[in-house]
């Protein structure tokens, strides 16, 4: 069967970028920053987490060595030999585990506790109503202190709609597995799945209106509306109480955003808008497709400095898609649960194997994109992994997590497998790394101190 | 099982019951509720036989006993004096809330639009089509609706679609959807799968794809004007093809199927060969191939083309063939390229080639246009600039006049005098800065729609004196036109609140009764019934084609389409809500007539047909209902079970322990029946405590497979839909199934009003609504079960009707 959307030639309007000679585009108010398009000499550090649900087959992901720090060995575990030829640019780390996804009492629901857990660190409330509460994510704790200095604070992809629907898992709320990202303990980022969305929420429109003096009343114009609105609902917040003033505060939040964004822009931090080719307009069918494109455009965010924070979803947690691509047409989640089914267990690991060949292509664009005086991947700290192990028995210790990329504060992954004690907070990842970005922060999540092993070892 | 644990509490409290009355209670709870509430198997994290229970623990107790979710259907009711006595004794325990006691309304949390509210209002309040939120991020819902006011959240990327779609909407409002100077094609439409397997550049998202080879779908016209729908039909019935992949193509083309210019090419290179009789003579001999096939073309369902598909000649509109033009105005207009006699094959899978090509489809439809557009501004230009002035001709009065109409609609009330003279302020820059003023009243226009008094339904609080408080007259009529229409209030509703006359009561259930028989009261089939019913699930949860080779899009669709139309039925016509559970008419056309097994329905169109009951009748016999609860491959009793119990019954099982093993699904149907595997699952006790009831309800079902065909065997075992619930009672089939609901009406009543109050106010209830839905619920009852009683009790009861402070209501 062949799938309408493939045959697309989408790919001519990304390709460009990675090299000098980028077809380079009209562009809204940005023009005069054009001149100083994306080399500066200090190339920032950026951060990425890339979900996959579901768990993974962990006999063929963790690599068998001694010791709690070693080489990878030369042959690969199964599921990571894609990763082969980035080997000295990942590592891969034992032991994490993220222990607020479990029960603690709760009872069942360990794929909703698992989404809204991975970044937050913090063990969600049980409901599918009204009151969901977990943490703030470490990608918004970054977004935070330092999202004012590009366009956009963070950026969050998936591969997978959200499902729409109140209890998606034994009392937990969709809203749980539909997200990695929380912006506040109550407000969760759901990811964009629509590439085209996407690309035209990063750079814009191809509606570019011409005439600059035209263009310079329609941003007053803007910027009055909303200088107006603001006035208004300051005025009408304090006239509120209780749920709805919070409300309120969520919707002046999100315009503060766009008002700095604005702002930003006329101050020239904008650089460039890529120009667009042709996109599809809905979601690719095609799994490689959707998910290469989703790449694409988290490295020209990077690349452009649009964005330095990204999340992005391979799929929902729980996810049900089936990958008929690679011959399963069985749901991801139920072959999870293959007790001990070996043909099963082949399938999953098929799958997992199938996620981290996009993940090498996302490493091979990184690579290939010059940034500073290196690479994109020299300046960017990278997590893959995954909220559950063993997807059958939803464990949640020895998390399946995997470093890539390097530069921030002198982080270097450098082809090694360590391992850390059992039961070592994920958080602790999350807290060194929020520090190598240099926006340090204490308390965050159960973490216990920071991890070691993550410099320079080469 | 330890007796002395009710005398525990009692001791611990140091209550006034006698100890006649608690032996009583402790006697019922043990007779009715702790075979399975106690310490061993802890239902529902339950142990009533535990020495000290929590306050809300009997709160909880007396609701379920007062409603009679508990004990489950099946098992043995007990008598009214048992319920009575228990919750008498509740109720005089000292930490217990005045449950019964005066309760307050509730506070609803400020409810942002959710999508569909935004589109439609958009649509009312601009007469503008655009969908903007089409592109906005799914909402959260929660207790089952997208529309709960706490649930939904403003997240930074929510706002960019707002003022984007802001800048859009007031642009397409005040100066038209623009569209090309000369009439050309603007777009290329196809189905999913189609001929050569790929899209077209600009092409939006692609359309159904039908086995059956029709085209179908929706479009957005920009302007008032005449367009042309030109299609290509693809006709391989020549090709003798081996067992491929569609889009393989294992032989030239027959010369037939050719476009002008290739098929003159190819007869330049063969012609020397050939006579000129020999020509004729076969493209004759296409002609005659295969048997003509009628075609035909429909706008908004009315025919426009019909024409005959020859032999084995593909049709192209290059050709001339296919073209129809059609006058149309500004918006989304559905249309459908078929084969209607196909609709009448049994299988359509008849109708493809061995290698899974389409014999005959519509390749592609083009909309080109638009011709002679008209020179009119748009009508939401008109519903703007209320002083009625041409362009060019406004008057600077008018400028006030125009944001007060605006912000009056927009905001649902009369605009304050600070909210006009801020857009007034804005309209004045705009003209000073040069520009129209047209465009004054654009960015006008794009402020109120980002504003908050815009975006969310705000409804004033209570004075701190107050506990509670009536909602004002426009809030009631903001709360009634989201609850009937998901829509803004009309003309006829704003001025009911204006005069202050809405709260009349003859004046609101008038109001209501013109609402319901408006054609936007529809929302309450898409919006509400999809949502209780789980219909949205549909396309997540489609048969496998692995198993089911033959069911497509449209199939879907129609499944669709038939619990829709049965569901509008009940409500435009105004009958009883218990016809959901069974009726004896249903709407099919012949598509789904066919999977049904069901004679007599020929065509691609919905007509309502009756049933006899045996085999289908009500929403448990339709195909939507019966594949959103199976598993893509296969039945599953449990989910159908639980289905029931929590969509039909309002009583949803508790979750499952966890570590629950699954079943054995590549031996299902090989080495074991379904049954069998379920009843080894059930060998567990804490299993069997809530699979007893699932599985029985479920079972009943069997005889539908996981896309609601009827059948008497699962592989190589005859289906047995027999079981036995709870407490004894067997039932086998559907009919006896929708017998036991049907025996507990009084549930079924209470679960759709709690439903439908869920829906109207946007919050999920709490214990204090208890008395609200037994008061809804029994004016239901008492009516026959109308649909309209239901609607109305709702729009009269308190919590619809008042507010409570902050805190007020919320906690007893």
């Amino acid at each position: 069967m062949t799938t309408a959307g493939k045959s697309l030639p989408r790919r001519a309007f990304l390709r460009g970028l990675g090299g000098a000679a980028v077809a380079l585009p009209l562009l809204d108010a940005m023009i005069p920053a054009f001149a100083r398009a994306a080399t500066t000499a200090q190339a920032p550090c950026r951060m990425a987490f890339i979900y996959v649900p579901n768990g993974i087959v962990m006999d063929l992901w963790s690599p068998k060595t001694e010791g709690e720090i070693a080489r990878l060995p030369e042959q690969l575990p199964k599921i990571l030999e894609p990763l082969a030829r980035h080997r000295a640019d990942f590592m891969v780390m034992s032991g994490l585990t993220q222990n607020g996804a479990r029960a603690l009492g709760d009872g069942p629901g360990d794929h909703g506790r698992a989404g809204a857990n991975y970044l937050t660190a913090v063990h969600p409330r049980k409901t599918f109503g009204k009151d969901i509460q977990t943490g703030v994510s470490v990608d918004q704790i970054a977004a935070r202190q330092i999202g004012s200095q590009t366009k956009f604070a963070s950026l969050e992809l998936g591969c997978e709609q959200g499902i729409q629907g109140g209890n998606c898992d034994n009392g937990y709320s969709c809203a749980y597995s539909n997200s990695i990202s929380w912006r506040t303990v109550s407000t969760p980022n759901p990811p964009e799945v629509r590439p085209r969305a996407v690309f035209e929420r990063l750079f814009g429109t191809a509606e570019v209106e011409p005439d600059p003096a035209r263009r310079a009343r329609q941003q007053k114009y803007d910027k009055s509306i909303l200088d107006l609105v603001l006035d208004d609902a300051n005025r009408l917040k304090v006239t509120l109480g209780g749920a709805d003033r919070r409300k309120l505060d969520e919707y002046l939040h999100a315009i503060g955003e766009i008002e700095a964004r604005i702002h930003s822009a006329e101050h020239g931090k904008t650089p460039v808008t890529p120009a667009i080719g042709t996109m599809p307009s809905g979601i690719p069918a095609d799994f490689v497709e959707h998910s290469h494109l989703m790449f694409d455009l988290m490295t020209l965010a990077f690349q452009t400095n649009t964005t330095r924070i990204a999340t992005m979803m391979m799929a929902l947690e729980q996810s049900n898609r089936p990958y008929r691509e690679i011959g399963v047409p069985e749901s991801h989640h139920g072959l999870t649960h293959h007790r001990g089914d070996p043909e099963k267990i082949a399938k999953v690991a098929a799958i997992n194997r199938f996620h981290v060949e996009q993940l090498a292509y996302l490493l091979d664009k990184l690579k290939s994109t010059s940034d500073g005086d290196g690479c994109l991947l020299d300046h960017v700290m990278l997590v893959y992994g995954s909220g559950l192990a063993d997807g059958n028995r939803h464990d949640h210790h020895n998390l399946p997590t995997l470093l890539a990329g390097g530069g921030c504060g002198g982080i270097r992954p450098a082809g090694r497998h360590i391992q850390y004690a059992n039961e070592t907070p994920m958080a602790n990842l999350f807290t060194t790394m929020l520090d190598k970005m240099g926006v340090p922060v204490e308390g965050f999540g159960d973490s216990s101190g920071k991890l070691g092993y993550l410099n320079n070892l080469a | 099982m330890p007796a002395c644990n009710i005398l525990v509490v009692s001791s611990w409290l140091g209550i006034l019951a006698s100890a006649q009355a608690l032996d009583t209670v402790q006697a019922i709870l043990a007779k009715h509720c702790q075979t399975c509430h106690n310490a061993k198997q802890k239902v529902a994290d339950l142990d009533l036989t535990a020495p000290q229970q929590l306050p809300a623990v009997w709160t909880k107790v007396r609701e379920k006993l007062s409603t009679g979710k508990m004990p489950p259907t099946g098992l043995a009711a007990p008598a009214k004096t048992e319920v009575a006595s228990v919750l008498a004794w509740i109720d005089s325990l000292p930490n217990q809330p005045r449950v019964r006691a005066e309760t307050g309304p509730g506070r609803v949390t400020a409810r942002r639009l959710n999508r569909t509210e935004y589109n439609n209002t958009i649509r009312d309040l601009l007469g503008v089509h655009a969908r903007p939120a089409d592109d906005f991020p799914v909402d959260d819902s929660g207790y089952g609706f997208d529309n709960i006011g706490d649930v939904l959240t403003v997240s930074p990327m929510l706002m960019e679609k707002y003022v984007a779609a802001a800048k859009k909407v007031s642009r397409l409002a005040v100066y038209g959807d623009a569209y090309p100077a000369k009439p050309g094609v603007l777009t290329r439409l196809m189905a999913r799968r189609s001929y050569d397997g790929g899209g077209l550049a600009g092409s939006s998202d692609y359309l159904p794809y039908s086995m059956r080879g029709a085209l179908y779908g929706n479009y957005t016209f920009p302007v008032d004007a005449e367009y042309e729908l030109r299609f290509r039909v693809m006709n391989l019935r020549d090709e003798e093809r081996t067992a491929g992949s569609e889009g393989t193509r294992v032989r030239r083309p027959s010369l037939a199927s050719l476009s002008p210019e290739e098929r003159a090419a190819r007869l330049r290179t063969i012609q020397q060969g050939l006579s000129a009789d020999e020509l004729k003579q076969s493209l004759e001999k296409a002609r005659i191939a295969a048997p003509p096939l009628k075609l035909q073309l429909t706008v908004d369902g009315k025919t426009e083309l019909t024409g005959v598909i020859e032999g084995t000649t593909t049709y192209g509109y290059d050709r001339g063939e296919f073209i129809a033009r059609v006058p149309l105005k500004a918006g989304v207009h559905s249309f459908r390229a078929s084969f209607p006699e196909l609709a009448g094959i049994d299988d359509p899978r008849q109708h493809l080639n061995p290698d899974l090509r389409r014999k005959v489809f519509v390749d592609y439809l083009d909309v080109a246009g638009p011709f002679h557009p008209s020179a009119e501004p748009p009508a939401s230009y008109r519903r703007l600039f209320v002083c009625g002035h041409a362009r060019g001709q406004h008057q600077a009065a008018c400028a006030r006049k125009v944001v007060t109409d605006l912000a009056r609609k927009a905001y649902r009330r009369p605009a304050t005098s600070r909210e006009t003279e801020g857009l007034e302020r804005l309209e004045a820059l705009v003209q000073k800065e040069g520009d129209s003023f047209e465009e004054a009243v654009r960015v006008a226009l794009q402020a109120v729609l980002v504003s908050p008094q815009f975006l969310f339904r705000i409804e004033r609080d209570p004075s701190p004196a107050e506990a509670a408080r009536t909602v004002s007259d426009h809030e009631l009529a903001s709360r009634l036109s989201y609850f009937l229409w998901a829509s803004m209030p009309d003309d006829e509703l704003l001025r009911a609140a204006d005069a202050s006359t809405l709260r009349q009561p003859k004046v609101l259930e008038a109001q209501v009764r013109r609402m319901l028989a408006d054609v936007r009261s529809r929302s309450l089939v898409d919006d509400f019934a999809e949502q209780w019913l789980q219909l949205r699930d549909l396309d997540r949860r489609r048969p496998a084609p692995e198993r089911f080779p033959a069911l497509d899009d449209e199939l879907l669709d129609a499944m669709r389409r038939e619990t829709h139309l049965f569901a509008e039925t009940i409500f435009r016509e105004d009958r009883s809500i218990l016809d959901f559970l069974d009726a004896p008419f249903t709407y099919l056309n012949g598509i789904l007539a066919r999977h049904y097994g069901i004679s007599g329905v020929k065509g691609e169109a919905f007509e309502r047909v009756s049933l006899d009951g045996e085999q289908r009748s009500g929403v448990l016999t339709q195909g939507a209902i019966l594949t959103v609860s199976s598993y893509p491959t296969r039945t599953s009793p449990v989910i159908r079970g639980k289905w029931v119990l929590e969509n039909l019954l309002g009583t949803p099982p508790p979750p499952p322990p966890a570590n629950v093993p699954v079943l054995e699904e590549t031996k299902i149907g090989v080495s074991a029946s379904l049954r069998q595997q379920l009843e080894q699952h059930r060998a567990n006790p804490s299993c069997a405590v809530c699979h007893d009831q699932m599985d029985a309800l479920g079972f009943a079902l069997e005889n539908y497979d996981a896309a609601g065909v009827w059948r008497t065997h699962d592989g190589k075992f005859a289906i047995d839909s027999a079981g036995v619930l709870p407490g004894g009672r067997s039932i086998a089939g559907s009919k006896e199934l929708k017998q036991v609901l049907k025996e507990r009406s009084d549930l079924f009543t209470r679960n759709v009003s709690e439903k439908l109050l869920t829906y109207a106010l946007g919050r999920g209830l709490e214990s204090y609504d208890g008395t609200v839905v037994d008061d809804i619920a029994s004016q239901v009852s008492a009516d026959h079960h109308k649909f309209s009683t239901l609607v109305l009790a709702i729009a009269k009861s308190k919590p619809f009707q008042m507010r409570s402070g902050v805190g007020g209501g919320e906690k007893p």
